[in-house]
């Protein structure tokens, strides 16, 4: 089965996160915990991921980084050194946003199977339309008290000869 | 000494130029492999360049590559710094000309370490 080929467990999903913030938010801090319990529902939820792909075999797989737009505006000013009241504008919130996506989906593609194209990152204002491939693990996550969610899918792709 | 930071993300940018910053260099940042080009075409002249792989216009592989084929920015060391950690991508990047290789999430130890190994940390720097 092709989702062998994404064999990737909710703790390797946490070691990502944790390193990913402790060093690029959190001063080698390590303050990302798994969260336990029912994830609330996200009110004006953002996305950004990155696409892995391997398209001679038609498949490829997507980690997506979810929370709410407060929590991407926190992100942001720590990301860029930006003062607590500082104005996230929306090109701050694009670039690191996208990035920490970028950063854990790129560790997240070491882990695949098989060697992997990553993609540039996507950042939107919602999740990702994924009905047509398959979902593999998801794993929310605590912050400083902020909620945000890992997912990982893998991709139906046209095979290229 | 003077360093080159190129990354397509500024967020990026930001993180790798405080390390450098921190450890004595004055730097300077591109956003993709051409833009970085067009810095050192300008004549500005860098001991180290920071390098991400995956950039929209022109990639890390080929910056380094058109770095390594001009005799004038032969003494220019090269560093990836990427979320790229296969194997096989490592020994590309090596074998194009890149000196030293850094994977993303990093500490600023890690670029420490790498720097001294190639005896490219400023003076006040070194223990």
């Amino acid at each position: 089965m092709r989702s062998g080929l994404v064999g990737v467990d909710r703790t390797q999903m946490l070691a990502i996160t944790q390193d990913v913030f402790a060093a690029m938010v959190d001063g080698g801090e390590v303050l990302v915990s798994a969260r336990f319990g029912a994830v609330p529902e996200v009110v004006d939820p953002v996305a950004a991921w990155v696409d892995m792909s391997v398209p001679s075999l038609g498949f490829g797989a997507r980690a997506v980084v979810r929370t709410d737009r407060p929590t991407a505006d926190v992100l942001t000013r720590a990301l860029l050194m930006m003062g607590d009241d500082e104005h996230v504008g929306l090109d701050d919130f694009i670039d690191a946003f996208g990035e920490l996506a970028n950063v854990v989906g790129g560790n997240v593609k070491s882990l695949l199977s098989v060697p992997a194209v990553l993609s540039l990152p996507t950042v939107s204002g919602q999740a990702p339309v994924m009905e047509d491939n398959q979902f593999i693990q998801d794993i929310a996550l605590d912050w400083r008290g902020h909620v945000f969610v890992i997912e990982l899918w893998m991709l139906v792709l046209e095979p290229v000869a | 000494m003077k360093a080159l930071v190129i990354d397509d993300s500024r967020t990026m940018r930001r993180i790798v130029s405080s390390v450098l910053s921190d450890l004595g260099y004055e730097t300077v940042e591109a956003g993709d492999g051409q833009a970085a080009l067009d810095v050192l075409e300008s004549g500005t002249e860098v001991d180290l360049a920071c390098v991400d792989w995956n950039m929209p216009v022109m990639d890390g592989l080929t910056f380094v590559t058109e770095v390594r084929n001009r005799r004038e920015w032969k003494d220019i060391t090269l560093m990836m710094v990427t979320t790229e950690s296969e194997h096989g991508q490592i020994v590309r990047a090596l074998a194009a000309g890149a000196h030293e290789y850094v994977i993303k999430p990093f500490t600023p130890d890690a670029i420490r370490d790498k720097l001294e190994l190639l005896g490219l940390l400023p003076t006040e720097e070194r223990v």
